[in-house]
Parts: structure tokens; sequence; C-alpha cells
């Protein structure tokens, strides 16, 4: 009788935890609380002061825009890394256009939008028409898009930077720090996380980009457009990273050919740490939240610390494994609970 | 003297047969080089570029060979020399920045008989090891020097060198000699390394130097070794709240760098004048190749130079044209 009880007891209050730890992103929240938590004593007060949030928040918005469509992307099974070139095209774009030239800067802001969507719209047609891996497809568009960069930028400007003086409107927008310290850019990705969040748990797209990355075949077959919705995730991640590229250009008054090829590991990183399953039909936009908080500490953290800051790569290399292991278990748990119960 | 002279006339000797064969007398150079993309290095091409012009007046060439990225530099620059000597080099210039792993490939290049000319990184030191004609660049070491002692000149007597490019000796030796000329002066000097990753990220600098300043906050100079870290550090100072307290000086400069010297957000600018490091260094090797003219001047040296707000103008001007 005994222990009838206490197995029913059990069997109410476990499913609730069990529940939580497996859902797609406990892992990653569980990796970023450790690793907030190890900065906390490590490095002390001034981690935890506005100073110290700061500076990982924005470390983490800059790179949050870009990670949100390449965790879709990742989802329905994809890659993108042409992000690299278009943020700095994308930068360039803009402070040529309306530093160099002088033009309104909504024109500038536009045509480098429209950069990032045509780009985007490039590869997933490519993608689409060769049938080949978007990895092979996005690292010839990410050459291509320097390589034009650096030649037009030459060839316009005959130098490879330009510099800006944003309008009061653009820098309030794009380039203020709030409080002197918070990067405007991390209210962008508020926005971003809620309309990502929209699209992926919220509308019926959702559901398509996980049955895309889970089986492209019997997706089509079940009348999703998969064609018209690769397209526009890839679109999505470009625009995302021109965003990010006009961002810098308002923050930093300047733009570099060079600079951006950081954010395509960074970005997957964010990702995966964040519990997206490479292969594609697992995660969510709360994890890949979190993946990016994660990274960004730890990049950050480390120079609140007494560390040597050549040893910051390690940890997040040790992170990134340790991130892949734990997704591959709580999935695991997740998949053998729901099989249980069907039997 | 008369020993090395000797040896210049010999390989004179040399490089003219190699060239009796060919029909033409004419000196294809090959300049090894940073990426073009990167501000700096695209001056030094410019310069390569216009020596380059006489080269092919003479029915010669100049080729520019440059690593993809700096993950992988010294490796990477070792292959391209060897690169330039399977393609028929007639003379070669390089910089030293990584002896270990370029040495080899120089080594080589002397042995083919192809004369040789080290620039930008290496100094005088690197040239004689290696057996090169001569060195054409800044020396590294007294340009942090300069920086220490111009710093120290303006009350900032607690330094950082921000590294971005940690491992490569030219700019291991200018954060060294920046900390030995504060430490001379009676002030300090540390040094912040970056991951490699964070070289060209505006982002990533300017939070790790905000980081660094919160955390050190008795850090009043911060000494940078790219014109785009400047930039990023002048950011990270306003956002740790302590603009006007820390300033900046950097080495290299460009448009944006040349700006904040003149509205007074960073303090001065360190120039090795890139452009003049590629034009005498192809120079040299073109009429030496063509007519064995020498330059008896060992150790060409480009800089040292300060810019600041007093010379700041001039200097605008010369970047307008691309050529500083």
């Amino acid at each position: 009788m005994s222990t009838q009880s206490c197995s029913t007891e059990n069997s109410s209050l476990l499913p609730s935890f069990g529940r939580l730890v497996r859902r797609p992103e406990a892992g990653s929240f569980i990796g970023m609380l450790a690793v907030f938590l190890f900065f906390v004593f490590a490095a002390g007060e001034i981690f935890v002061s506005p100073a110290g949030f700061s500076s990982w928040l924005n470390i983490a918005a800059e790179i949050g825009i870009v990670a949100l469509p390449i965790g879709l992307l990742m989802i329905a099974g994809e890659l993108d890394l042409s992000i690299g070139a278009v943020i700095p095209a994308s930068s360039l774009m803009v402070a040529t256009i309306s530093g160099h030239f002088g033009l309104p800067e909504g024109v500038g802001i536009i045509a480098a939008l429209s950069m990032g969507l045509l780009i985007g719209f490039i590869n997933g047609w490519l993608v689409l028409k060769t049938e080949l891996p978007s990895l092979i497809v996005t690292i010839g568009m990410m050459f291509s898009v320097m390589g034009l960069t650096l030649g037009l930028s030459v060839l316009i400007t005959g130098s490879t930077s330009a510099s800006i003086t944003p309008s009061e409107l653009s820098q309030f927008l794009l380039g203020q720090f709030i409080g002197g310290m918070f990067q405007v850019t991390i209210l962008w990705w508020f926005a971003a996380i809620i309309v990502f969040g929209y699209i992926l748990h919220v509308s019926r797209i959702g559901n398509w980009i996980f049955a895309l990355g889970g089986d492209r075949v019997s997706a089509r077959n079940a009348g999703i457009p998969t064609e018209k919705l690769t397209i526009s995730l890839f679109m999505m991640s470009s625009l995302a990273a021109s965003f990010v590229g006009i961002s810098q250009a308002m923050v930093y008054q300047s733009a570099q050919v060079a600079g951006g090829q950081a954010f395509i590991f960074n970005s997957i990183m964010c990702v995966v740490i964040g519990g997206v399953v490479l292969t594609g039909g697992f995660g969510s936009v709360i994890g890949v939240v979190f993946g990016t908080i994660t990274f960004a500490i730890v990049n950050q953290g480390i120079y609140f610390t007494d560390l040597d800051p050549n040893m910051g790569s390690i940890i997040i290399g040790a992170l990134l494994l340790i991130a892949v292991v734990s997704n591959d278990t709580f999935r695991k748990m997740a998949l053998n609970y729901s099989n249980k119960k069907k039997s | 003297m008369k020993k090395t002279y000797r040896s210049l006339l010999k390989l004179a000797v040399a490089v003219f047969a190699t060239c009796a064969t060919t029909t033409v007398m004419s000196a294809n150079i090959f300049v090894v080089g940073g990426k073009p993309d990167d501000p700096f290095w695209s001056t030094v091409k410019r310069g390569a570029e216009a020596a380059g012009l006489v080269a092919e007046s003479q029915g010669g060439s100049v080729t520019w060979l440059a690593p993809q990225n700096y993950d992988n530099l010294g490796i990477d620059a070792a292959e391209l020399i060897r690169q330039a000597i399977s393609q028929d080099a007639d003379a070669i210039v390089g910089p030293n920045w990584l002896p270990d792993a370029m040495d080899p490939a120089f080594k080589a290049v002397v042995d083919a008989g192809i004369p040789l000319i080290i620039y930008n990184a290496g100094g005088l030191k690197a040239a004689d090891h290696l057996g090169a004609m001569n060195y054409v660049g800044s020396d590294d070491y007294k340009a942090g020097v300069a920086a220490g002692e111009y710093f120290s000149a303006h009350d900032k007597n607690n330094l950082v060198c921000v590294n971005t490019l940690p491992g490569a000796a030219n700019i291991e030796a200018n954060c060294k000699g920046m900390i030995d000329g504060i430490t001379a002066k009676g002030g300090v000097g540390a040094t912040l390394p970056l991951p490699a990753t964070s070289f060209g990220s505006s982002t990533a600098v300017a939070q790790a130097v905000k980081a660094y300043l919160l955390r050190h906050p008795k850090v009043t100079g911060i000494y940078t070794i790219g014109n785009l870290d400047a930039n990023s550090s002048i950011n990270g100072i306003m956002q740790a709240g302590k603009a006007g307290k820390v300033e900046v000086g950097g080495l290299n400069m460009d448009a944006t760098v040349l700006a904040n010297i003149k509205s007074g957000k960073q303090l001065f600018a360190i120039d090795q004048q890139g452009y003049q490091q590629g034009f005498l260094a192809v120079s040299i090797l073109n009429s030496f190749v063509n007519y064995g003219l020498t330059v008896p001047t060992r150790e060409i040296l480009t800089g040292p130079g300060i810019i600041d707000a007093k010379n700041v103008d001039l200097t605008m001007l010369g970047v307008k044209k691309g050529m500083r």
C-alpha cells in the first residue's frame, strides 16, 4: 500500500519537473546558470554591476540578432556562413552611400537591407536549384561577397574603410548607448526574440520549419511550401546580418572591409550551445537566447577575472563540446520518455 | 663590409646570368604582405604598386601575395614565400612576422640566389641573420618606446597595450617597447592579449577594453596595435565611463583615426609609413635586379613617426589620396 501511494505521489510530482528538464532548452539554461555563477565567483562585484551586465549584453545582442535566424535555419537543417561577409558589406554600404556620398541615411539603410535580402534570396535559390549542401553554397557566397565588398570599396572610395556621422535619429535608434553603456542593439535583440519566438513557436510556420528539418520530402508531401520556406529562412538570416552591419556602422561611426568573420562561428556556436541539433528538426528560440548569453558571458567574463585572456578560447571550446554532449543526453531523455509513454 | 659587397656583386652576376638566359631583362618581384583589405596593408600595397610602375616600364612586374586571413599567419606566409620561389621570382620582399615559422622559407630564397629584402617586420637583425640585402621598415621596439614616452610626456603613466595579434613578433616587440618606455619614465605598463578572432571585430575589442578598465581602474592610457582597435578602444573607454580620463594612442592610422586625433578623441598615432615600405623595398630590388644598383645604407627606417594634433592636417591630405 505504502509503496503504491509513494509511486503515485512521485508520478504526479515528477512529470512537471521531468517535463521541465526534458525541454530542449533545459540543458542550455543549466549551462548558462553555471557559467554565470562561475564568473560571479571568479570576477566578483564588477561582473554583476550594470557595467558588467552591459558588457556581455552588448556582445550577446549583436550575435543574438544573427543567431536567432541562424537557429531557425539550423532547425530547418540548413547553414548560412555568408553572414560573415554580409555584415561588413552592409556596414560599408551604409557608410559609403550615406557617409562618403552624403545621401540621406534612409537610402543607405534601405540599400543595405535590400542587399541583405537579395543575398539571402540567392543563397536559398542556389541551395534549392543546385541541391548542394547549404554549407558549400553559402561559403561560396561568403567569398563572393567578401571579394565584391573589397573590390567595390577600393574602386568607389579608394580606401578599405569609410566613416559616417549618423544623424540624430539613427544615432538614437541604432547607435545609442543607454546610460552610457547599454547598446540600443539590446532592445532590437529583444524585439527579434519576440518576432522569431512567435514565428517558431506560435505561428504554423514554426511547425513547418521543424518538419522541414525532420524530413524534407515528407514535409513537401504534407503540403508545406518547402521551397518558399527555405528561401525565406535564408533571406531572414541575411537580413538580420545586414541589420547588425548597419547598427555597427552607426555605433562605431565607421565601417571596414574586414571584420565580421568571427560572427560565422560565433553564431553557430550560440545556436548549438542553445540546444539546436546540428542535423536539424530540434531546438527552440529561448534555447538559442540562453546559448547566446552563455557564449557572451564566457567571452566577456574572462576579462573580469585574473585568468589569462589567452585561455578564454579553451573555455569556449570546452563549453561547446559539453553543450553538444548534454544536448544529446537531454534529447535522448526526451525521446525515451515519449517512447515509454506510448508503450 | 668588403665581404658583403663582394657577395652582393656575386649575386648580381648570378642574377645577370639567369636573366641573360631569358630574352628580356626584367625584374619579376614578388611581395608577400598582409591582407589587402587590412587598411594598413592597402597602403603598403599601393607603395609597392607605385614602384611597380617603374618595374613594369622596364618590362618587369610586381605580384602581391597575401594570406586569406591571419589565423595561421606564420605558416601561411612561409607558404607564400615558397610559392614566390616556385614562380621564378627575380626578387622577393617579405615581412619576418613569425621568425620560427618563416625563417626556413626565407633561407630557401637566399639559397636559391634570389635577392631578398625583409620589410615591415624583423628589423636589420633578421635581415643579417637570413642573409637578406636590407631591411626596410620601422623598428617595432622603438615605436613602442616612442609611444610609452609620448604617453609619459602627457602625464599618462599607467598603460596597457591591447594586443589583438598575440604571437606576432612585431606586435609583441611593440608592446614590450611601450612597457619599457613607460617603465623607464617611472610609470607602469601591461599587455592585454585578445584572442585572434577579435581582430577586426569592433565590439569584441570595445567590450574587452571596457571590462579591462573596470577591472583596472588606475589605467590612464591605452596603446593599440591596429587602426580599427584604436577606434574600438575609444568606444570601450566611453562605455566604461572614462572618456577624457583614459587616452588612446595607437600604431597605424586611417581616416577614422585621424578624425579622432583632430577632434581630440585620440591622443596620438605612431606611423610606420607603410607606403614607403612597399615603395622603397620594390624600388631597391628593381634597380638592383635590372642594373645592379645598390643602396649602401643598411636598415632603411620608415618610422616611428608621431601624428598628433600638430601635424594631423597634412597627414589627412595624404590619407585622402590613399598614400598614408
